[in-house]
This record gives C-alpha cells, sequence and structure tokens, in this order.
C-alpha cells in the first residue's frame, strides 16, 4: 500500500480534468477503489460511493446534507464526537435531538431507539460499533424502525468497516460513513460516504469536478455531485491496493482472526484481578475494540508505561466520546483502549497481557 | 458520396466516472474503443470521451443500456472538424 501511494505521488494527475495520460491514470485509481469499495460492502453500483478526506468528512456531509430546521434526529449516547458536534451545531440551526442513552456495556436497545422516533424524524444517526466499548449495535432492527417511520439512517461505520462484514445488500442503510486508515488498512487522508440511490443530500462543498463545466451550477449526479476539488488521488491508489488485500483475504476471515485475539485478550485480562474489561463480554457481539482500567492508576500512565516499558501503542483517554465514558461510568478520566488488527499475532497479544500484569501488580 | 471509412462515434458521459464505468463494460463485452479528451467543438468540458467506430454502435448501445450508463449525448464525426448529434 505504501509503496503505491509512493509511486501514486510521482505521476499524480487531476483525475477528470484533463485527457491526458496522468490524469486518466489517476481517474481510473478513483474508479478501481470504488469499484473495489462497492463490492465490498454488497453495493451495485459504486457511483454512490462519494470519496472524503476522513470518516468526520463524511458524516458532517451526511449530517449537515440531510438536516433542515424544524427536523428531529435521534442519535445514541455512545457517538463519537463526529457525530454529536455537528448533531449539536444542527441544534443551533433549528433541529432538535433526542439522545438515547446506551446500558453499562455501551449497547443501545434498539426498542428505545424505535421510541424515541417521531413523525418530524428526519435522521437516525447512529455507531455501527462503539469505538469505547467495541459495542455493535443492532443495526438491523434499528433500520427496520427508521424505515417504519420514513426516517433515514445514518450508519458510522469508522470501528467496523473492513473488520467485521457489513453488506448493504443485506442491510441497506441510507448513508454508510467510514474512514479509509482503520480497518480499510489504507492511508490516512481517505475515507467514504454511502448514500443511496434516492436519498436527497445537499452538498457540503461545491466547486470544480470536471463535469458540465458549461454550468456554474453543481452536477446533481454522483459521485460528482458531492466531490467537488482536486480529490487525494494519491491517497485513494493506495487504498485501492488496501481494498483488493481485503476482497481477496474476505472479511469474514479477518473478523475470525480479530476475534480469536479478543477472547485471547478478554480472558487473560479477565485473570489480572485488578483490570476491568468494558464492553459486551460476547465476543461476537463486539468489535475489535476492548477498553480497560487498571484499578486506581490513571488511564493515561497506564498508556505511558506500556509504550516506555514494553513498546505496546495505545490509546488513553476519552477517545473523543465523552458521552460514552459518562454511559460506561468512566468519566472524566477514560480509558485504556487496546484494539488487535489483521496484522496482529498471537504472540503480540500475550506480550501485552504480560506488560499489563506487570503494570497491574505494581498497583496492589 | 460514398465513404472510404466507418465513421467514428463519440460518446459523452455526464462525469468521469461513467466514462469510467463504460469504459469497464465496453473492453469486458470486447467492443474496441478509446478515451479521448472531449472534442472542444462537443462541449466546454474539460474530461474524458469515449470513441468508437460505427459498426460497433449496436453492441455499444446494448452493452451500455444493459449496464444503465446512458451516454449524455452521441456525436458521429462526419470530418475532421464536424460532428453531427445522433440519438443513442
Amino acid at each position: 500500500m505504501a509503496e503505491t501511494v509512493a509511486r501514486a505521488l510521482g505521476r499524480a494527475g487531476n483525475p477528470g480534468r484533463s485527457g491526458h495520460a496522468l490524469s486518466i491514470r489517476s481517474a481510473r485509481d478513483l474508479f478501481v477503489a470504488r469499484e473495489r469499495l462497492a463490492e465490498l460492502f454488497g453495493a451495485r453500483d459504486s457511483s454512490r460511493f462519494v470519496f472524503t478526506g476522513n470518516a468526520t468528512e463524511a458524516l458532517n456531509q451526511a449530517i449537515k446534507g440531510i438536516l433542515r430546521p424544524g427536523d428531529h434526529a435521534v442519535t445514541t449516547s455512545v457517538e463519537h464526537n463526529s457525530v454529536m458536534r455537528p448533531l449539536r451545531r444542527m441544534e443551533e440551526a433549528g433541529v432538535t435531538v433526542t439522545v438515547v442513552p446506551a446500558g453499562p456495556d455501551g449497547a443501545v436497545d434498539a426498542k428505545a431507539v424505535a421510541a424515541a422516533i417521531r413523525r418530524r424524524t428526519r435522521l437516525v444517526a447512529v455507531v455501527h460499533a462503539s469505538n469505547v466499548t467495541g459495542a455493535i449495535q443492532p443495526a438491523r432492527q434499528i433500520l427496520r424502525a427508521a424505515r417504519k417511520a420514513g426516517a433515514y439512517l445514518l450508519l458510522d461505520a469508522a470501528q467496523t468497516a473492513g473488520s467485521v462484514p457489513l453488506s448493504l445488500s443485506d442491510l441497506p442503510v441510507d448513508l454508510l460513513a467510514a474512514p479509509g486508515h482503520k480497518g480499510l488498512l489504507g492511508p490516512q487522508g481517505t475515507g467514504f460516504l454511502y448514500v443511496r440511490e434516492g436519498v436527497p443530500v445537499v452538498p457540503l462543498i461545491e466547486g470544480g469536478t470536471g463535469s458540465r463545466s458549461e454550468s456554474d451550477r453543481q452536477p446533481d449526479f454522483f459521485p460528482d455531485a458531492l466531490e467537488s476539488g482536486t480529490p487525494n488521488s494519491v491517497g485513494i491508489a493506495g487504498l485501492g491496493v488496501s481494498l483488493a488485500w481485503l476482497l481477496r483475504k474476505g472479511i469474514g476471515a479477518v473478523r475470525r482472526k480479530e476475534r480469536e485475539l479478543l477472547e485471547e485478550l478478554v480472558e487473560g485480562m479477565g485473570r489480572i484481578g485488578n483490570v476491568t474489561v468494558y464492553g459486551p463480554r460476547d465476543p461476537s457481539r463486539r468489535a475489535s475494540v476492548i477498553s480497560f482500567l487498571v484499578d486506581g492508576m490513571d488511564p493515561a500512565e497506564v498508556g505511558r508505561r506500556l509504550e516506555k516499558e514494553f513498546g505496546v501503542l495505545v490509546r488513553s483517554g476519552l477517545h473523543c466520546s465523552p458521552d460514552s465514558h459518562r454511559t460506561i461510568g468512566t468519566f472524566p478520566e477514560g480509558t485504556v483502549r487496546v484494539s488487535p488488527g489483521p496484522f496482529t499475532t498471537g504472540k503480540e497479544i500475550a506480550r501485552f497481557l504480560a506488560a499489563l500484569r506487570k503494570i497491574a501488580a505494581s498497583r496492589r | 458520396m460514398g465513404r472510404t471509412a466507418p465513421p467514428e462515434v463519440v460518446l459523452i458521459f455526464r462525469g468521469t466516472h461513467q466514462v469510467m464505468s463504460a469504459e469497464k463494460n465496453l473492453k469486458r463485452a470486447g467492443v474496441p474503443m478509446r478515451l479521448i479528451p472531449v472534442p472542444r467543438r462537443l462541449t466546454s468540458d474539460c474530461g474524458l470521451a469515449i470513441r468508437i467506430s460505427h459498426p460497433d454502435r449496436d453492441l455499444a448501445r446494448k452493452v451500455l443500456s444493459r449496464a444503465r450508463i446512458i451516454p449524455r449525448s452521441v456525436h458521429i464525426l462526419l470530418d475532421q472538424e464536424e460532428y453531427e448529434e445522433v440519438p443513442f
């Protein structure tokens, strides 16, 4: 992937702006990556995948492109700030927002989401799996409730895209947002928003698309409607390569591997007396994210020692999701988060557990 | 007046993604084609178009219709300068 990005840097033409070889090459990189996204997520029409700089941009585009003054939106108490902050901004613009509280394991009850939907509800925005607890939300039941009420469902797949199987033909959400650099294994500065055909999204950004240049109006067809300005074709070329790897490997296989590692982690951490693990116990209800605390120890200190003494890099703190921590009772200190990926080995998990045992023992 | 070579047909699409998608489908169906810069006489767009030869027009229409990729316009090259717009 990194080699592809380096090569693409040396030949980056502006896609769709010209008929010369370098422009065509970049246009093809974008097209190939889009086609692979459609294949990976079981969508028929790849033009509905709009490239963004990250999941945050995709979520902002979806939320601000759908909601209008007077609308009502439903979300949960375990959303990332990339959902909550745009929603709070829309509140200032005359949108009302209902936040459905999740349970102590970070999972939300679909019935509670359904009960929060009103006649004026236009958008239900839900994270597919919490970035703090890893809890996978009941997206299917939530989609059913949203459809019944005529509301659109935005699924934030930041923690699941590429690591938990998700097919749009099976779970036809209206809007799906994800970053390229997490489970999709691409470079930073890439992401996408999928918009189901017929879902009316007003562009967040307007400008040059290379198409309809004679008009000063934004094109209404996809992906051009929501993709203005020079794209990150260099990063997307890299994303195309990682998507090809995922298609070959299969997300089911990635999920199986990560689940095994999760089970080893949860079991191993459970055996350390003074470590508290958050999130669902059942690994099938958890994405590849585990939040934990060493009792009585600052999560930042645990993170620092894991890196300095053992070379294990983790994230500690609030993970940009304060409400998640209020939900599970870890606000304002936050937690330490460990997230095995498809290239993590059982040996590395064992090394991590040994390191954590030593750090936890120093506290007793 | 007879022609020495079959005329060429230029397909103009809405955007670059649609051009790429048409290219993929035409190539897969074995329709000979070339990507060309959009001729300035046809639109002011700065993007790409697809050129095929006239005898392949029917097959191209069938392939693209099946893939639901409808050109924005279709033009026959009469000579170096002149195009005639024709229905898809």
